[in-house]
């Protein structure tokens, strides 16, 4: 806009001038955010292929000041006023589809559990509870997903395991109260999700990469993770002034060699069923990347269009080759299909493992007790510290006794341990501990629960299929960035991260979910149980009020009648009283009642019987 | 009688020593009918890690064992398993020994208070009359009810903690029976500082208190005797209350208050037992769940008022009445309280003639306590079954209790009948009558 003012034709100076002064001032105010648009491919030995987009937003106003957060040109102004209302200061959301297999496939840029996630910290307020439920209501609203399930009995407050990832005092991110984390193991993650995801980024869905975003294909996929990070972070080196960051992460890993003759050969059009057309002209950068490291050894492949130029990086000692595609560069003759060609069929071979990475699962049998088993690897040479960190619902009852660290069939005692016992329909258990992992080795802990009987409303419809538990996390800094592709915390943009040479590398790895069926009561005979427990409650109290009311005398047993002497006796009494009859209604009533009367007679007179025996 | 007495206690010890060689405890620890969430073993232990952890055992819902019972076994649980299996043993020999006094304390008491109320018997009573020789086998029929009642052995083999209530419960009637009504009231009042129900047995106690000090032919409404029911009461209240004071200075805040007595009142664990209450409150729709609790938990103390009426002479009879309502109605009713009953059932050995389904009672026992590990086994383990096959066996197991109980009553309260009106009653035309209840 500034320079749209700059170049206006003369005349009319004194209104044009008083026009480009008010367009300056604005403009100090709009422009003062870039947007980013990235894509990184990365074919892994297993023959999968994953596509990370990565669209970027930084506004130089501070999160922390709500009334900066007024003008808005890049930011979406729906999540902008959401961020605003409800006092947050970082927060990353992660909806995720299937399971990042990090043996075969390294580390993702962004690791997500399967479901969704969201932790977010608040700025320093009290009532932040209660802040956390309008905000997860708010959110479930914007990005169309279950996060209103994500009440005090599925959240817990990590006190190690989630720091703030962007720009925060010392004194603020040790102080747990303002953190809140919470899954939903079991939501599914569909188009519904898709779309009002990509309604938060500037260009839409209609061009630039977003429009590759095929709901279709993507849902095609092996996995598939959104991902919305908000936090502060840096204008420029000096760190004077704080900016807002948001990155929207699209991850989607699809396996091309099984419809392609075996081969891992993929395309734009093959794996999203479309080509790119368009750039977004708001975006600063737009570029594609491609990991082009393993192109020389096999299988061999080959890229088309040519990429404008190779990268030789280096991220903490381990090479990397990315091949880079400016996107305006490959638009001008017709739209951009990338390409890779394999020469050869993929066979299958043992990549390398990652530096560490976790397995978790069930044990036991039946339904009553259990236990849960994660076993930690640590592949490098070195020992490393690492956080553990689990969230347990409250219906499966976990004994703090039976937690157990093994390595090597030798106990580990933690350094520090948070365990918070969870109460009945309130809050879950959660645990975090922080233990050393040896070099080469395996680490298992374990610990055994108890499956609680739940309600026959809380069980949710289909009851036998189990219940989730959400994943348990890892987090370490690692001294290497083997299999490491997440971006740098001190940047905002892939391309900024590709080198690096620092010498610690955070890692945040999510486990598998678990699925632990409970015992279900029968769900069609609410009205029989009442019925029978309470006919027992009235068997004793019915005896016991008889025998605590009545006494004991001597009767004629020949005085005593029986229903059928009864019965005439009644209807002779009607007989002799033709009163009654004049009275219809009236008579009615009465009979009945002498009815209810014999009855209950007879039943005495039955015990009378029973009495009698003895 | 004491050879075979002291015959059939140690054999009672060296069954459980034997069977605690065997896997049975570590099965029993695990069955719902043995144990229940207030008086688990693994329960209390977890409590204690957390304890030990610095951790509040309060803040979670694994443990609901009173502050005091924290102390207990966490000094109990230092000792290794082998030496707790012994303390286990020896808190069942205490509670034998208890039951021996009681059996024997009890004998003297019938036959005094027999000697001071015959008076009023009819001539054709002699015959029902308790004979010194019959009481004396008392101590012989009550140790054989505790050392080889399986219901007792289970409660030990699983080392369930209602072993502890069941001894401070047993030297309640001790006391009372040897007439220290005072002392009988602070473990009345200790026993529901434990399980919160056995503060209705201070209106026995009461009543107890009352009639020892009772001259002439004083009414139960009299001002004086108001005045006695009120000590008694003031006496469990006042050392109840201490208690808490005491265990919350012990823990430090009143968190374990909701813990222990809020989760008996409130049945939040619907984990199946034997009981009335988890598939009542597993089925119940959710508007009258409230007002259901409010019920069954009003149905267990209700029957002390027209029990207390009635057997107002009678209040050892009482206090065993009472006790059996609880074990039957509480919301977690375990094979603790089952065996408590039967170690106290010989006492009432004079009544057993007036019964009347005996056999059909001891038969549903018999069945239920078969079938209960079998279906439960079938509906978590098998799947092959579904929770009707275990709620039905509660329910056939609580009906058994109530009949009992009730036949129970209906014995003792004919004997006090023939007793006062002598057993034989002629029509005026000479033809037998029928003894039947009336109002």
């Amino acid at each position: 806009m500034a320079s749209d003012s700059a170049n206006l034709p003369g005349g009319k100076i004194t209104f044009l001038l008083f026009l480009a002064l008010v367009n300056f001032s604005f403009t100090i105010g709009i422009h003062n955010d870039n947007f980013s648009e990235e894509l990184y491919v990365k074919p892994f030995s297993s023959g999968h292929v994953m596509f990370h987009f990565q669209f970027t937003t930084v506004w130089n106003v501070s999160i922390d000041k709500p009334e900066s957060f007024q003008h808005y040109h890049l930011f979406p102004k729906s999540l902008g006023d959401v961020l605003t209302t409800y006092k947050v200061k970082e927060l990353h959301l992660s909806q995720t589809q299937g399971l990042w297999k990090h043996e075969k496939w390294g580390y993702p840029p962004e690791d997500a559990p399967p479901g969704d996630e969201l932790w977010v910290w608040f700025q320093p307020h009290s009532g932040v509870d209660q802040t956390w439920a309008d905000l997860v209501n708010a959110l479930s609203g914007l990005f169309c997903a279950s996060l209103n399930f994500m009440d005090s009995k599925s959240t817990v407050q990590p006190r190690w395991s989630f720091r703030p990832a962007g720009l925060a005092s010392e004194f603020y991110s040790a102080d747990s109260r303002f953190v809140r984390y919470s899954t939903l193991p079991r939501e599914v993650v569909c188009t519904e999700n898709l779309t009002p995801w990509k309604k938060l980024l500037p260009c839409g869905s209609k061009i630039g990469l977003a429009s590759l975003l095929n709901s279709v294909k993507i849902y095609d996929g092996f996995y598939h993770s959104l991902g919305v990070h908000v936090r502060s972070v840096c204008q420029d080196t000096q760190c004077l002034t704080p900016a807002t960051e948001l990155k929207q992460t699209l991850t989607v890993v699809y396996d091309p060699t099984t419809n392609k003759n075996g081969k891992q050969d993929w395309s734009f059009q093959s794996m999203f069923d479309r080509t790119l057309q368009s750039q977004c002209p708001l975006a600063d950068t737009r570029k594609i990347y491609v990991d082009v490291t393993t192109q020389e050894t096999f299988p061999k492949f080959s890229l088309s269009p040519v990429p404008d130029f190779v990268l030789n990086q280096k991220r903490s000692g381990e090479e990397r080759k990315i091949a880079v595609y400016q996107i305006g560069n490959h638009l001008f003759a017709s739209s951009l299909n990338l390409k890779a060609m394999y020469e050869e069929k993929l066979t299958f071979s043992n990549s390398s493992l990652p530096p560490v990475y976790a397995n978790r699962f069930v044990t036991g049998y039946g339904l009553e007790r259990g236990g849960v088993t994660c076993m930690i690897y640590n592949t490098m040479s070195s020992n490393t510290t690492v956080i553990f960190m689990e969230t347990v619902p409250w219906f499966l009852r976990v004994y703090f006794s039976s937690l157990r660290i093994e390595n090597d069939g030798k106990e580990i005692k933690p350094y520090k341990i948070n365990f918070i016992p969870a109460k009945d329909r309130a809050n879950p258990y959660q645990m975090e501990l922080v233990f050393r992992l040896f070099a080469n080795s395996v680490t298992k802990i374990t610990y055994s629960f108890e499956r609680a009987f739940l309600k026959w409303t809380e069980y949710p419809p289909d009851a036998n299929h189990g219940f989730y538990v959400s994943s348990a996390v890892v987090s370490t800094v690692l001294p290497v960035a083997s299999q490491y592709t997440a971006t740098s915390q001190s940047v905002s943009l892939l391309e900024e991260s590709f080198s690096d040479s620092s010498s610690s590398f955070f890692l945040r790895l999510h486990t598998e979910t678990l699925l632990v069926s409970l015992p279900t009561p029968d769900f069609s005979m609410p009205y029989n149980v009442i019925c029978l427990a309470c006919t027992v409650v009235a068997i004793a109290f019915g005896s016991l009020h008889n025998l605590t009311t009545r006494d004991f005398t001597a009767s004629d047993p020949s005085k005593r009648k029986g229903l059928v002497a009864k019965l005439k006796s009644f209807f002779k009494k009607e007989k002799e009283s033709p009163e009654n009859k004049l009275d219809s209604k009236e008579e009615e009533t009465p009979s009945q009642k002498d009815k209810d009367n014999s009855k209950s007679e007879e039943k005495d007179s039955k015990e009378k019987d029973g009495n009698s025996e003895t | 009688m004491v050879l075979p007495t002291a015959i059939s206690f140690v054999c009672g010890v060296i069954l459980r020593l034997a069977l605690f060689r065997s896997s049975l405890p570590d099965w029993l620890s695990t069955k719902t009918e043995v144990v229940t969430p207030l008086t688990s073993w693994g329960r209390a232990m977890e409590g204690l890690a957390l304890h030990r952890e610095g951790i509040s055992p309060y803040s979670g819902d694994i443990f609901h064992e009173s502050p005091l019972m924290l102390k207990i076994l966490g000094f109990i649980s230092r000792f290794s398993p082998n030496t707790i299996n012994l303390i286990f043993v020896l808190l069942d020999i205490i509670q034998g020994m208890i039951l021996l006094r009681i059996a024997n304390t009890f004998g003297r008491h019938m036959l005094l208070r027999q000697a001071t109320s015959v008076k009023n018997y009819h001539p054709d009573a002699k015959k029902n009359l308790l004979r010194k020789e019959d009481l004396m086998d008392l101590q012989f029929y009550v140790t054989v009810a505790f050392s080889f009642n399986p219901y007792s052995i289970a409660t030990c083999l699983a080392r369930s903690t209602a072993v502890f209530n069941n001894i401070i419960l047993l030297l309640a009637l001790y006391q009372m029976l040897k007439g220290n009504s005072f002392l009988s009231a602070v473990f009345v009042a200790l026993a529901a500082y434990i399980s919160m129900y056995p503060i209705i047995l201070c209106v026995p106690v009461a009543v107890h208190y009352f009639l020892m000090s009772r001259k002439g032919g004083m009414h139960y409404t009299d001002p004086t005797a108001v005045v006695s029911y009120l000590q008694i009461l003031g006496v469990t209240f006042v050392s109840l209350a201490i208690m808490l004071l005491f265990s919350m200075l012990f823990v430090g805040s009143w968190e374990f208050i909701p813990s222990t007595y809020g989760f008996i009142l409130g049945v939040p664990d619907l984990t199946p037992n034997l009981g009335l209450f988890w598939y009542f409150f597993t089925e119940m729709f959710e508007h009258f769940r409230t007002f259901f609790i409010c019920v069954f938990q009003i149905n267990v103390v209700i029957y002390t008022i027209p029990l207390a009426i009635r057997l107002r002479e009678h209040p050892t009879f009482l206090f065993y009445m009472l006790l059996y309502t609880i074990g039957i109605f509480k919301s977690y009713p375990g094979y603790g309280d089952v065996g408590l009953m039967f170690a106290l059932l010989p006492l009432w050995k004079h009544v057993y003639q007036y019964m009347r389904n005996t056999f059909v009672t001891v038969c549903m026992f018999l069945v239920c306590t078969v079938f209960a590990p079998i279906q439960y086994y079938l509906w978590i383990y098998a799947g092959s079954a579904n929770a009707n096959f275990y709620f039905a066996i509660s329910l056939a197991f609580s009906t058994a209790q109530i009949l009992m109980a009730t036949d129970l009553l209906f014995g003792f309260l004919k004997r006090e009948f023939y007793l006062h009106n002598g057993d034989k009653h002629k029509l005026p035309d000479g033809t037998d009558a029928q003894i039947i209840l009336d109002s």
